[in-house]
């Protein structure tokens, strides 16, 4: 898996701001040289009214609002020799950011979490992230904090928590990690195990085979985080993974929870559940996903 | 034969503004949405002046104009950049890349902050292009 250089930041500016931005440019220690910024100003807010018709005005209006803020986050950025780009369309968010992400080949896409901005009105309605988080071929980091109670973590991967399934998409985040040996203080790498293995019916010797067995597996994908230059230390916890993995973040102090998403069906999902989906729309923390090899395709 | 002068932003009403200028004068407007699209443009067509934007998808005008700049082919091209973004801006990240690459790039003819008016990029173009 390639480094992170380009870096696809979709904002409304009410939960993601510049602060979000700025730390998000230590990966600049990694690799990121490109920045592109990106509005979806949501079709609803400018479609057709009765008796109105289409706000021409109003998109205007919030395109050049947009702009304004834009310019003066890229002023900042080119003054650093950064790279900056910028979208501002009118359409709907998942398809938009997919499609500027395939355009430019973004190795990581930011949004916003769904937060209410009063009332009952989500600024990004959980649907749409989740439908961007199971749709992106690309690495979504869902960033957290400044609508809750207006901290951000300075150096969100410093301290990563991967909470490992051993499915495919999550060896792919190990993969993912490698490049950032220069950002990454130290990596905690868990796994949740299943409370079926500690049931009553189980005896002393099969739950500790059980431990044994998932520490090595643990150590090895430690020892293989190491091998690249980064501190790496297993954990094991046991029982209901959306709590365990929020419980493992504390503890650890951890400043980025990193999952791989699911490769499950739409309909699977909705069966079964998804604890990156819940993690990343639930969790305080800010939670990158990394698919599985083989997502969908924009469209 | 009229000159060729490429225009290159990605906001179309920008393009459209700049091409009604251009054709009113008596100038060939060609047109391109990024900084890709501009320099297969520029290599194909050569044109006699550029007109740059500076943010813009897929690759800024700041990245165009430093390659414009440092390619021995093309570093004669004159360009104006038109751009929301400050000159001090602009020339602070030319600066910020020639620490990277240890070159000095030279200012563009002339930088005009946008909005302009038709006159003023009339006026510019002439001034470049004699």
């Amino acid at each position: 898996m390639s480094e992170i250089r380009k870096m696809l930041f979709v904002t409304k500016f009410e939960e993601l701001g510049f602060d979000a931005l700025q730390s998000l440019l230590t990966l600049r220690q990694a690799d990121l040289e490109h920045v592109v910024f990106m509005n979806v100003i949501e079709r609803d807010k400018v479609a057709l009214h009765r008796g109105k018709g289409y706000q021409k005005g109003e998109e205007i209006r919030l395109r050049e609002a947009a702009n304004i803020r834009f310019i003066d986050w890229a002023e900042t950025l080119f003054e650093e020799g950064m790279e900056v780009g910028v979208y501002i369309v009118v359409g709907t968010m998942v398809s938009q950011v997919l499609k500027a992400a395939e355009k430019e080949g973004s190795d990581l896409i930011v949004i916003g979490r769904p937060v209410r901005k009063g009332g009952l009105n989500y600024l990004y309605s959980g649907s749409a992230v989740t439908e961007l988080l199971r749709r992106s071929a690309v690495p979504v980091l869902v960033y957290k904090g400044m609508a809750e109670n207006n901290y951000l973590i300075d150096k969100p991967f410093s301290r990563p928590l991967l909470a490992t399934d051993w499915e495919a998409a999550s060896r792919r985040a190990v993969e993912y990690l490698k490049p950032l040996r220069g950002v990454i203080e130290k990596v905690h790498v868990m796994h949740v195990a299943d409370e079926k293995a500690l049931s009553k019916k189980a005896s002393a010797m099969e739950i500790q085979r059980t431990r044994k067995v998932t520490r090595h597996k643990l150590e090895e994908i430690c020892d293989d985080l190491e091998a690249s230059g980064i501190t790496a230390r297993p954990l094991i916890y046991v029982g209901d993974p959306d709590e365990e993995i929020e419980r493992a973040a504390q503890e650890c102090k951890a400043s980025l929870v990193v999952l791989g998403s699911s490769s499950r069906s739409a309909w699977a999902e909705r069966w079964l559940g998804s604890t990156p989906r819940q993690i990343a729309e639930k969790s305080p923390y800010p939670t990158l996903l990394i698919p599985p090899a083989k997502a969908l395709a924009a469209g | 034969m009229s000159e060729k002068v490429l225009v290159v932003d990605d906001d179309p009403d920008v393009q459209l503004f700049s091409v009604t200028v251009l054709e009113e004068n008596g100038y060939t407007p060609l047109t391109a949405n990024d900084g890709q699209e501009g320099m297969a443009v520029i290599r194909k067509e050569v044109p006699a002046l550029v007109i740059l934007d500076v943010l813009m998808p897929r690759e800024s005008g700041i990245k165009l104009y430093r390659t414009l700049r440092t390619d021995a082919k093309f570093k004669s091209v004159p360009v104006i950049v038109l751009s929301g973004i400050s000159k001090r801006s602009f020339l602070r990240s030319q600066n910020a890349l020639a620490e990277f690459g240890g070159e000095k790039v030279p200012e563009p003819n002339l930088y005009l902050e946008k909005p302009v008016e038709p006159e003023e990029l009339a006026n510019a173009i002439k001034t470049v292009l004699g």
